[in-house]
């Protein structure tokens, strides 16, 4: 007996862990978004919160902590918060969070600002480019808004004398030749919108040639005048003689390493102790030492593609950068760099790309790099790259994970205290609580043209006509070989579609599709666009909107559900709730009626938007 | 009393803590007779899997046909182990002398059929997990969790009028011909009530035909939980398919009385 017990305990187990296991599967299979937990595959925007992250929070590593996001701000970060339950989550488990990057040495035009972002740099500290960018990019960073660049902050035009280095860019620059022009300089520069001063301390020298540069007296002019006015005074450099002149005339930072002799323990000391900051801007010594980061770059990119422009920089090499030495160059610049860390100077990530060997965005996860092999800890290398420099700017509203801070996050996959390579294992890059669409702009999509201004697209107060595009027409399964029918009007101000699904087809549909574009499924970019926002009323039925993408389709489109109720209704819809990778990209909007059940229908579409 | 007790057991009354081994123990059999059996489980297990893969996952034209398939598969999965572990399990244990030997045992004659409807469930079970990680990791569908949990529900109660219509031809049909039988009436009845392809796919005549079959109404009741049917309301379903349970059970208790009589 005590057998066959055995056997009918087993057999009881099996067939309880069957019944459980059962129910398991039941349980976890996927529900239509909006009731569920967020799946990695959709990002949310705004308010919601990552969950169970490790989180890098601008100083040191936290473990299983919650990062609560609310209109685009950091709400709270703790371990278990208690959050409110329909707040969308993401699982931050076996991931990293980490503040928007910052990169501290960089030169605006072209895509450099939509590259850095589809990187993780939120914000980009720049060292020279056109004022009137400046004025431009300024409420994008003053304002909590979708965008997809990052925010700029730049010393706008630098001072350099009279054909000496950052003149030969093509870039108009004001030069200054005497000191006693300094203040009226520096005050120009403010008036455009200069958030600090760079000083272009440079011979020529080490690159075989000679450069007319700014003597010591105007230096030392421009820094006090630039300090009168309240802003900070930063270096070019790349001697270090010149470099410490600077630190001598009481500069704020240095936004190179210099790379014409080794630093001593003495020069090192006096620099830490003037509390001077230095961003080496290792990459671009990489360049000039022929150790060009490019291929280590193009690998490491994950799955984040590059842009023409990311692909032209990277190919590309200094035309006249013969450096006397170039092969000691990179040697030189590490070590220096090895010194200043341990005399305790403050260290801030630049990368001074777009220049030629870097790529923007990219550039930083390689200064990781270049950073530890100078023997910063991870750690180090990180707080370089996120709360350092924009403390060392004066910006205070970012740079760290802390409530009240704009949600400008890094979400990567695994640890980064243990593998920082993993950096560019982007899961999601949100700016001011906004995703990041890391493709934008660079894959093929992007040759639709961009959508009109005009969010309506019909109100049919003049009948059947579309306020652009080819307009409207009845779309049924007769392509397909089926008999359902659907026929237009316009009446009393509204779309109606009157039509029968009938038996014929594999999957009878009938209804209406609108096309946005000059021709038939022509694609139209809608990006700066979230929802599709529709009054309807109708027979009670179940309809849905297919939105047809810029491929041809070779796959089913993308359906999302509405229903007609004999009462107008308003139907919202958001574009990110249709299941393909890109749903901004637009060829047409098909608003049918399928079969099961066959039979009549009829409806009616007014006020048809898709808004922002 | 204890020996008396003891007496009665051996003539057929068991204590109930014996009585629920001798259950159990039942379904453990049937289960590992028919996991043994290969004709019974690759077609009942692979079949609905591989249709459902076919016409819902490779052949979608349109996107509303993986949610809709997955109801009628489930549907699909469950006739299979219903219709074999009665129509042909029973024909051969009748016609074997296997069904005479656990007459003698003390075994009630319910702990043999309910073993069978257990052991139809079981497999059920495996059939509808598949389909739905199928549908919803391969077809990308999405349903409520209540949908989720009602298909479920909906689809194992499909062994009701198949275990009964089993049961039917389990106890009249000749073990050699059974799986052919089984097969002859189960397919084609599949098809026909729209539960490989849409029923609104078939011709209009076809169609019409649809109703005198009780997988039709079951299908109907498993599409209503992810409001795909066509309109009908639950009752009619419901007491159609209580009609033919009827029918099934009395043609089947007939002839199982028969066999058991002999």
């Amino acid at each position: 007996m005590p057998v066959a017990n055995r056997i009918v305990v087993r057999t009881l187990t099996y067939v309880l862990l069957a019944a459980v296991v059962f129910a398991g599967i039941l349980l976890l299979l996927p529900q239509p978004d909006g009731t569920v937990e967020t799946k990695s595959s959709s990002i949310p925007e705004g308010s919601f919160a990552v969950v169970d992250a490790k989180v890098f929070d601008g100083f040191e590593f936290l473990t299983e902590h919650d990062v609560w996001v609310e209109e685009g701000r950091i709400r709270a970060v703790g371990p278990n918060l208690d959050l409110p339950p329909d707040l969308p989550r993401v699982d931050g488990r076996d991931r990293t969070l980490l503040p928007g990057l910052v990169d501290s040495h960089v030169h605006s035009y072209n895509s450099t600002l939509r590259d850095a972002v589809r990187f993780g740099v939120t914000t980009v500290l720049d060292q020279f480019t056109d004022p009137r960018l400046v004025q431009l990019q300024r409420s994008a960073r003053e304002t909590i808004t979708r965008g997809d660049q990052a925010d700029l902050f730049s010393a706008g035009m630098l001072a350099t004398a009279r054909g000496g280095h950052g003149t030969q860019f093509g870039v108009p620059v004001v030069t200054i030749d005497e000191p006693q022009d300094a203040l009226n300089w520096v005050r120009d520069r403010k008036a455009e919108g200069s958030d600090w001063i760079k000083i272009i301390i440079e011979d020529g020298t080490l690159f075989g040639g000679e450069l007319a540069t700014l003597n010591q007296a105007t230096v030392a002019a421009l820094i006090s005048a630039a300090h009168d006015e309240d802003l900070l005074a930063v270096a070019h450099v790349s001697k270090l003689e010149h470099a410490l002149m600077a630190v001598e005339l009481g500069i704020d930072g240095l936004v190179h390493v210099w790379i014409d002799e080794l630093i001593d323990e003495n020069q090192a000391a006096g620099i830490a102790e003037s509390n001077v900051f230095v961003v080496p801007t290792l990459s671009v010594m990489a360049t000039i030492g022929d150790r060009s980061m490019a291929s280590e770059l193009r690998k490491s990119a994950g799955d984040t593609p590059l842009s023409p422009m990311q692909h032209q920089t990277l190919d590309s090499t200094f035309e006249v950068a013969d450096v006397a030495d170039s092969t000691n160059t990179n040697n030189i610049a590490i070590e220096n760099v090895r010194r200043l860390r341990a005399a305790g100077v403050r260290l801030i990530a630049g990368t001074d790309a777009p220049n030629p060997g870097t790529a923007s965005g990219l550039s930083l996860h390689g200064e990781f790099r270049l950073l530890m092999r100078s023997g910063l800890t991870v750690r180090e290398v990180l707080t370089a790259a996120t709360s350092a420099g924009v403390d060392v700017f004066g910006i205070e509203d970012r740079g760290r994970i802390a409530p009240g801070l704009l949600a400008d996050l890094l979400l990567v996959d695994g640890d980064l205290e243990i593998e920082i390579g993993n950096s560019t294992q982007v899961v999601a890059t949100w700016k001011d609580g906004y995703p990041i669409d890391r493709n934008a702009g660079v894959l093929p999509d992007a040759v639709a043209p961009a959508a009109p201004d005009e969010t309506l697209i019909a109100d049919f107060e003049n009948g059947i006509a579309a306020n652009f595009g080819v307009g409207w027409q009845p779309t049924t399964d007769q392509i397909a070989g089926g008999a359902s029918t659907a026929e237009l009007s316009a009446k009393d101000g509204s779309l109606v579609v009157d039509g029968s699904i009938n038996r014929g087809a594999a999957y009878p549909w009938a209804g209406a599709i609108f096309y946005p574009g000059a021709g038939p499924m022509q694609p139209v970019d809608f990006s700066d666009r979230t929802s599709l926002r529709f009054r309807v009323r109708g027979d009670g039925r179940n309809y849905v909107v297919m939105l047809f993408g810029a491929t041809p389709a070779a796959t089913i489109p993308p359906s999302v559900p509405f229903t007609a109720s004999t009462e107008w209704t308003v139907v919202e819809i958001p574009l990110a709730s249709f299941r393909t990778p890109n749903p901004s990209i637009i060829g047409g909007l098909a608003f049918v009626a399928q079969a099961p059940p066959v039979g009549v229908f009829r409806f009616e579409l007014d006020d048809l938007e898709i808004i922002p | 009393m204890a020996t008396s007790d003891q007496k009665t057991t051996s003539v057929g009354r068991l204590p109930i803590g014996r009585l629920v081994s001798v259950y159990v123990l039942e379904v453990r059999v049937q289960c590992l007779e028919l996991l043994r059996t290969p004709g019974f489980t690759i077609p009942t297990l692979l079949f609905p899997l591989m249709f459902y893969v076919f016409f819902a996952v490779v052949l979608t034209f349109s996107p509303t046909a993986p949610t809709y398939l997955l109801a009628t598969y489930t549907v699909f999965g469950l006739m299979g182990p219903s219709l074999y572990g009665f129509g042909v399990g029973l024909a051969n244990e009748r016609e074997s002398g296997a069904l005479r030997l656990k007459q003698t045992t003390p075994m009630p004659v319910s702990a043999y059929l309910l073993a069978r409807i257990a052991t139809a469930l079981m497999f059920g079970m495996i059939i509808v997990a598949g389909l739905f990680l199928i549908g919803a990791f391969a077809a990308n569908v999405t349903l409520y969790r209540w949908q989720w949990l009602g298909l479920a529900g909906v689809a194992l109660t499909t062994v009701i009028p198949f275990c009964a219509l089993g049961f039917a031809l389990g106890a009249w049909i000749k073990a050699q011909a059974a799986v052919a039988i089984v097969n002859a009436i189960y397919l084609p009845m599949a098809f026909l009530s729209g539960l490989w392809i849409p029923i609104a796919i078939l011709p209009s005549y076809l169609q019409d035909l649809a109703v005198f079959f009780p997988s039709y109404h079951q299908a109907q009741l498993a599409l209503k939980v992810i409001d795909m049917d066509e309109g009908s309301s639950a009752i009619i379903h419901i007491l159609v398919i209580g009609i033919y349970t009827l029918v099934f059970l009395i043609v089947a208790v007939v002839g199982f009385r028969r066999v058991m009589r002999r």
